[in-house]
């Protein structure tokens, strides 16, 4: 049996492997959650928005942590452009304390003013989301220390400028919650 | 965010309302939902929430309609409303009814951002507002601190604070000495616009008249023999606030030429200095003296009175509002015995008496200085006759009550008192003949104490 929490990625359609494989790294080295990639399920057009062309991200979360086994975490990745009911768009979503997260792809492959950016600074971003959502999951909220992971970013621009790492304070709660989270593993296992 | 920001969100579609509640819930929000106007007013009597967040669709009570209950019960509540593109009509209408602001559906997480975090600022400037005042309040008492009242000429006066402290005007207050004008000063400053601003004050009176002007306007460095260092004037200090200037009856007429000049221009020059200073304070004088009078004879400026004078307020003394000694007597006693750990719970039958019976000529001062020597000395519960010591005693009986022979018996008694009983000493100060005093010492029968 391993001696992590587990979290499993969910690739949503044809996502670009590399960024499936950085995003595990990321959870793997940063949060210190051992990772595993499950095999790609359909695009969730379950979960399409009519008339917005846009996936409810709520709708996929519920969907992913449906068939999840107890306190394993799962974490979805797509290339469609995610919403809310409520929310214009979101660059990803996740169940505070919960089981599971969802980050899209789709609006971080440009720059503000519509041009590609690096595929560098793309996996960088996805990483830095990915961080922020499944740290929600932990059970972090959004914290106000500039340059933390747990802080929001209202567009790519703020994303780039965040440094890949929590502050002294969500790193202190980030250790207690996977702490909790694995006490809850072990006694979950049979 | 010192404490949670408890957000009640009213919404009656769940996909909306459930959306909501999961982007609030990551920013650390405490979140509550209501599927109906109905349900939201059931939720808003049990609990105060920070901020609602209201639908303007929805069946039933419409969310205009459950602004309308919500600035009806609670009108300082903080509201939002949510409407769809191509309501902003209906926004409108909610801003008019009341709304803090509104958002467009779907919202952009980067407005509701800032949205959310400028009613967070507003609610803590609220309650810092709401902390303050009610700190001011503690510290003025539960009414008008001091100035405590019950008799109808004080409770206009009560009335005319209220007035003049929302105006910027400036106020000279005039009454006896000892009536409480600084009191009526400072309840006029912390009911004003500029109650979280300072409240500078001066008794102009009590300044030797060469220091005044650096006391009211400060000094440079070097201005003077001994201005070893530069020092901020009151008319520095009240900048933002209030500027009370006690007994300006006393002021020179050159004093009153500056000042005048500073009213006019809301700028000064400190002594020694080149430099005009600005200062925005709101100025309120206070004299004993007719200042009407002093015009008259040339004592005080016309055109200094005039700019002072825009609203003036008497405080009466204390003999013209005699129902107001015992609960003043009862306030200042309690106070005093707190103060000093005294067990003195109030005053017996006599003691009252003779407390309503005297002229008061100092007033309330004389009153509390009365009170504290009172619970000084004091050793029961109540206060007698025996503990109170009066400046004046000679109104401790009202003229009314007495008549001209004991008027002439009293002043025999005390001169007699005075001289040590020796007759001719007596006759000397009352101008009256040995034998004419010793008749008035028989008729009124006084006996030499043994």
């Amino acid at each position: 049996m391993e001696d992590r929490p587990l979290v499993q990625v969910v690739p949503l359609g044809r996502v670009d492997e590399t960024a499936v494989n950085v995003t595990a790294a990321h959870l793997q080295a940063v949060l210190d959650l051992n990772t595993q990639i499950l095999s790609a399920r359909p695009v969730p057009d379950y979960a399409l928005v009519p008339g917005r062309h846009q996936y409810n991200a709520l709708s996929i979360i519920d969907a992913l942590t449906r068939d999840a086994p107890p306190s394993v975490l799962r974490l979805g990745l797509l290339r469609q452009d995610l919403c809310l009911p409520i929310m214009s768009f979101v660059y990803g979503e996740a169940q505070i304390e919960g089981q599971g997260a969802v980050v899209s792809l789709y609006r971080l492959g440009t720059t503000e003013d519509g041009r590609p950016v690096s595929p560098d600074q793309l996996y960088d971003r996805l990483a830095k989301i990915t961080l922020h959502e499944m740290a929600h999951v932990l059970g972090l909220i959004h914290c106000r220390a500039p340059g933390c992971l747990m802080r929001f970013s209202p567009n790519p621009g703020h994303i780039d400028r965040m440094d890949m790492i929590f502050c002294p304070d969500c790193s202190m709660e980030l250790v207690r919650r996977r702490t909790r989270l694995f006490r809850n593993y072990l006694a979950s296992e049979p | 965010m010192n404490r949670p920001f408890k957000i009640l969100i009213v919404d009656d579609e769940e996909a909306m309302r459930e959306s909501m509640k999961a982007w609030l819930l990551k920013d650390g929000y405490v979140v509550e939902t209501a599927a109906s106007g109905f349900e939201a007013l059931d939720v808003l009597a049990a609990r105060r929430p920070d901020l609602v967040l209201i639908d303007i669709k929805m069946p039933g009570m419409n969310g205009l309609e459950l602004l309308g209950r919500i600035k009806e019960n609670q009108p300082e509540m903080p509201a939002v409303i949510i409407t769809a593109y191509g309501s902003i009509k209906s926004a409108v209408e909610a801003m008019k009814l009341g709304a803090n602001d509104y958002l467009l559906k779907p919202l952009d997480p980067e407005h509701l951002m800032l949205l959310m975090g400028k009613m967070v600022r507003q609610s803590a400037m609220i309650q810092e507002n709401e902390a303050l005042r009610a700190r001011l309040a503690e510290q003025d008492g539960a009414t008008f601190g001091d100035l405590i009242a019950q008799s109808e000429p004080m409770l206009r006066v009560f009335d005319l604070i209220e007035e003049v402290a929302v105006s910027e005007a400036s106020v000279l207050i005039t009454g006896e000495t000892g009536v409480g004008k600084e009191l009526v000063a400072r309840a006029i400053h912390s009911r004003s616009g500029r109650a979280l601003g300072p409240f500078a004050a001066i008794n102009c009176g009590a300044v030797a008249p060469n220091l005044l002007e650096s006391e009211l306007f400060g000094h440079e460095r070097g201005a003077f023999t001994g201005a070893v260092r530069s020092k901020r004037g009151r008319v520095d200090l009240a900048d933002a606030g209030t500027l009370f200037l006690d007994e300006i009856g006393e002021i020179s007429p050159q004093m009153q030429v500056s000042l005048l000049r500073v009213l006019e221009e809301k700028t000064f020059l400190r002594v020694g200095g080149t430099e005009p200073v600005e200062s925005d304070f709101r100025l309120i004088c206070a004299t004993h003296r007719n200042l009407p009078v002093m015009v008259r004879t040339g004592a005080f400026r016309q055109d200094f009175f005039y700019r002072i004078n825009i609203i003036s307020l008497h405080v009466p003394p204390l003999r013209e509002r005699r129902q107001d000694i015992p609960l003043l007597a009862r306030h200042f006693l309690l106070r005093f015995a707190r103060e000093m750990g005294k067990p003195v719970e109030g005053l017996n039958v006599e003691a009252l008496r003779l407390l309503e019976a005297y002229a008061w000529p100092g007033n309330v001062r004389e009153l509390r200085n009365v009170m504290e020597r009172a619970v000084v000395v004091g050793r029961g519960r109540l206060i007698g006759p025996r503990e109170l010591t009066f400046i004046h005693p000679e109104s401790e009986t009202p003229p009314q009550e007495r008549s001209l022979s004991q008027v002439e018996a009293e002043h025999i008694r005390r001169t007699l008192e005075y001289c040590g009983w020796n007759v001719s000493r007596a006759s000397q100060i009352l101008e009256l003949d040995r034998g004419t005093l010793n008749r008035r010492i028989k008729k009124f029968d006084l006996k030499r104490p043994d």
